[in-house]
């Protein structure tokens, strides 16, 4: 996924609760709060998810952490249900 | 191959079946298999359900699936696991196995996307005299309107849409003697998404088969559910 893909698809899932891998292989679980063309900022729920210590700019509220697009391989609604 | 299934492929959706993992080991909290047993997982998937059957109970598990993109993904998974299951590329409708080699056979929402009759009818040839075939499968609830019908055949690709008794007489016209329900809360809810091994490239049309597919579980809710069976020959 190059970072134009990525952009749109935080733009389609945009409020919505997703899952985000990254190239270092960490995946990202939060609301999509904002998107612009280099970054979208997720704000994880409860405090669980890994990969990352989120203390900068996120405190519980705001707009959450910010990943840089072209660090994203994919992207999903986290929550499905499938056949 | 169906778009859905390759949709589940390229994301490596794990326990992609009503329910999803945690259906599953609840099954097998009232359900168990022997560590001689001989298991087959139709339809494996990337391996989850394999991976804790191995685990859980140390029985020889052989993983069949359709999708390459799916064997290629299991294999990796047992590579990185080190768990001896075999994984094949098959079709279970025509299976390249020996009639009465298994003891037991799970079928995850695998005999719905394919023509049931033939494939159970297989099955039950593969399986041993007293084994057990276990199935989660999707199943019509009420009377489905003709043009929704429609609409989820093209969507997944299944042929058709059972009911529970339809199932049942399936099951029995292959030769299987007893057909258990086994007890859930049967409503699609969505669950948290535990897995998934997402390909390095997946096609964006996938992304609208998603949205497609979340739009059409919201219609056809009380509509289609599934089922749980354990059918013993």
């Amino acid at each position: 996924m190059n970072a134009s893909e990525a952009y749109n698809m935080c733009r389609r899932y945009h409020g919505r609760h997703v899952r985000i891998t990254d190239r270092d292989g960490r995946v990202h679980e939060g609301h999509i709060t904002r998107v612009d063309r280099n970054m979208v900022w997720i704000r994880p729920q409860g405090g669980g998810g890994y990969g990352l210590g989120w203390g900068w700019g996120w405190g519980g509220g705001g707009f959450g952490y910010g990943i840089a697009l072209g660090a994203i391989t994919g992207i999903a609604l986290s929550a499905a249900f499938f056949w | 191959m169906n778009e859905y299934i390759d949709l589940l492929a390229y994301f490596g959706i794990g326990s992609a079946h009503p329910g999803g993992a945690s259906l599953t080991r609840s099954i097998f909290e009232k359900v168990s298999i022997n560590q001689d047993d001989l298991v087959l997982d139709i339809g494996c998937g990337t391996g989850q359900t394999a991976q804790y059957l191995a685990k859980q109970f140390k029985c020889s598990v052989t993983a069949i699936d359709h999708h390459p993109l799916m064997v290629e993904k299991a294999k990796r998974r047992f590579a990185k696991e080190d768990l001896p299951v075999q994984v094949l590329l098959g079709d279970a409708e025509k299976l390249d196995i020996e009639s009465q080699t298994f003891n037991f056979i799970l079928s995850e929402s695998v005999i719905s996307f394919t023509h049931a009759k033939e494939t159970v009818k297989e099955l039950a040839r593969v399986l041993k005299e007293k084994g057990q075939l276990l199935l989660i499968e999707m199943a019509a609830e009420a009377s489905i309107p003709k043009s929704m019908k429609e609409e989820v055949q093209k969507l997944y690709g299944v042929h058709d849409i059972y009911t529970g008794e339809e199932w049942r007489s399936i099951l029995e016209e292959a030769g299987f003697a007893t057909i258990e329900e086994i007890q859930t809360h049967s409503s699609l809810i969505s669950s948290d998404l535990d897995e998934m091994d997402l390909s390095e490239s997946i096609p964006m049309s996938l992304y609208d088969v998603w949205d497609e597919h979340n739009e059409m579980t919201e219609k056809v809710h009380g509509h289609i559910g599934y089922i749980v069976y354990l059918a013993s020959k």
